[in-house]
């Protein structure tokens, strides 16, 4: 067999291999260093020291970037078929960075100190206004190209609000700083609210599954999709809402976190060809592994903040496929 | 005998592409669409498939397309694009695959319609790398491959060397014996011998419609095409 069929066996049990490796350095790693035998008596509360860094530290963070990373690499891959483009991503039609601009005046205007879940609760509703937003721009035809467009264009404006209320509304130092984390992305002190604001992303990772199929034949063309027997406006109107409600919560708990849903089912899709029945489990763990590794990397590098680290290793990502594809 | 059209069209208009069609096209017949670029021919087909939306009424054997569910629209007719783009790098069988969606994903007859396109040697490569030609022909294994009873298949012809145009007349006159409707666009009117009807478009309308030899007359070629047209010594190139 060629060597793809070795790379299609193999994949998913290799992903689901690293992701049970990176659970453990998740927990393990840290100014307290447990060994796999401290983090199976912290989780049992039989070493309490353990068991406080666990539950109060780092269960929650290493949960809230499994379920981000899933959420926005499933939410990128069916931006990729819906596109028919393999370099599109949830960024585009001004999810990400709706979600950040609700999050942004939120604490710009001081509500967030009210709950926490202001700040998850502006983010959803931020990033829903953007996708109608866009959705409405493009309506008449509502073709692919409209909907690009209509994204750049709101991208730039929510760019331009979150920019205003950071240079004029905010007097005081430390709310700035919760600002730039929004912006940056990251998963310091998050707690388990927030992997209960985020987790269901699990329901939408469910549903995300029996669309594999139709996106196969979806991401050859509309048109010829239909002609198969594919509701394609039913199909497309999930996937939207579906990625919307992905990258949404996922901003909601971590600011906006790029290249995520970008790098992830690009790179799988080299690795294992373009098929969404084997993509869609992939890119949900796939996502989880890739969050986890670079938020074990900023962690062991200095704190690094996510964002930055998930740019960090997409940027030269992009230009290794620019090379490749040359 | 009265055979209900397997494609009845009523007044079917497009704004700006295509005014007021009616049109009905039996099974069992090889039907060719002709007119000068621009005339709407790749619309109409569309129109008839239920790919675009269109004012006036479209009838599957005679039941309106608006009440037929998509799965079932996948069954029954199969439509070949004109242009054969692939983003992605799917494997010929697994496009040719993709014909199979509307029955469940079950693979019937897939690796007849790969054989009957000359797709066996290429079935496992990606898509995408594909000549045009050749992935003209995974998109008419495709269509085979929905054994849909009407197929209809967008300059299908244009694209293909002639060895597999000739193939793919013949395959079009095997599959209309067997009952099934073909409708193809087509610009060679020098094929129109091989077709039992011919649909003349001329600026969005229907400007004949009937056996080939009635419909294109010199008076039709120089008014649509602008075109005469006489006997005269002429290639003959056949299968072996």
């Amino acid at each position: 067999m060629n060597p793809r069929g070795t790379v299609e066996r193999y994949a998913l049990p290799a992903a689901l291999a690293g992701f049970a490796v990176l659970v453990i350095l998740s927990l393990a790693v840290g100014d307290l260093r447990l060994d796999p035998l401290r983090i199976w008596n912290g989780l049992w509360h039989r070493d309490e020291l353990a068991a406080v860094v666990l539950y109060q530290i780092r269960l929650p963070r290493m949960l809230v970037a499994c379920l981000i990373g899933a959420a926005l690499s499933s939410a990128g891959l069916m931006m990729q078929a819906y596109f028919r483009n393999s370099l599109a991503s949830p960024g585009l039609l001004g999810v990400s960075s709706g979600g950040a601009a609700g999050a942004v005046v939120a604490i710009g205007l001081g509500w967030a100190s009210q709950s926490i879940l202001t700040i998850p609760v502006l983010a959803v509703v931020g990033a829903f206004v953007a996708t109608g937003a866009v959705v409405m721009l493009a309506r008449s035809g509502a073709g692919t190209e409209r909907l690009l467009l209509a994204g750049i264009a709101l991208n730039a404006l929510l760019g331009a609000v979150t920019s205003y209320v950071l240079s004029n509304f905010t007097l005081s130092y430390e709310r700035n700083a919760q600002i730039i984390f929004w912006l940056m992305g990251g998963l310091e002190d998050r707690s388990w609210e927030h992997v209960w604001i985020a987790s269901p992303i699990l329901i939408g990772a469910v549903l995300v599954w029996p669309l594999g199929r139709p996106m196969d034949l979806l991401s050859l063309g509309a048109t010829e999709a239909q002609s198969l027997g594919v509701n394609v406006r039913v199909l497309r109107r999930r996937m939207l809402a579906l990625a919307t409600v992905l990258t949404a919560l996922a901003t909601a708990v971590a600011g906006t976190v790029g290249f995520v849903g970008l790098v992830v089912p690009h790179l799988l899709r080299l690795m294992v060809g373009p098929e969404h029945r084997r993509l869609v489990p992939l890119s949900l763990v796939g996502g989880a592994v890739f969050v986890m590794a670079c938020d074990l990397i900023g962690r062991s590098a200095g704190n690094l903040r996510l964002g930055i680290v998930t740019s960090l290793v997409g940027g030269p990502f992009f230009l290794w496929l620019l090379r490749r594809k040359v | 005998m009265t055979m209900t059209p397997a494609i009845t069209l009523r007044g079917v208009t497009v704004p700006g592409r295509l005014n007021d069609v009616n049109l009905s096209l039996g099974p069992g017949r090889l039907i060719g669409l002709v007119g000068p670029n621009g005339s709407g021919k790749s619309t109409l087909l569309q129109a008839l498939c239920g790919l675009l939306p269109a004012q006036g009424e479209v009838l599957w054997n005679g039941r309106p397309l608006a009440g037929i569910p998509m799965l079932d629209r996948g069954r029954q007719v199969a439509w070949v694009a004109q242009e054969a783009h692939f983003e992605f790098g799917f494997t010929v069988r697994a496009v040719v695959g993709q014909g199979r969606y509307a029955h469940g994903d079950d693979g019937a007859g897939v690796d007849d319609a790969l054989a009957r396109m000359d797709l066996q040697g290429l079935a496992n490569r990606p898509v995408n790398r594909l000549s045009g030609g050749e992935r003209h022909r995974v998109l008419l294994a495709r269509a085979l491959a929905t054994a849909a009873p009407v197929q209809v298949w967008d300059e299908a012809l244009a694209a293909l060397d002639v060895r597999h145009a000739l193939k793919t007349l013949k395959l079009a006159d095997e599959l209309k014996r067997g009952g099934a409707t073909v409708v193809l666009s087509l610009h060679d009117l020098r094929l129109a011998h091989c077709l039992d009807e011919v649909v003349v478009l001329s600026e969005g309308r229907l400007a004949a419609h009937g056996a080939p030899e009635t419909v294109l007359t010199p008076e039709l070629l120089m008014t649509v095409f602008g075109v005469t047209a006489r006997p005269g010594p002429s290639l003959i190139i056949e299968l072996p």
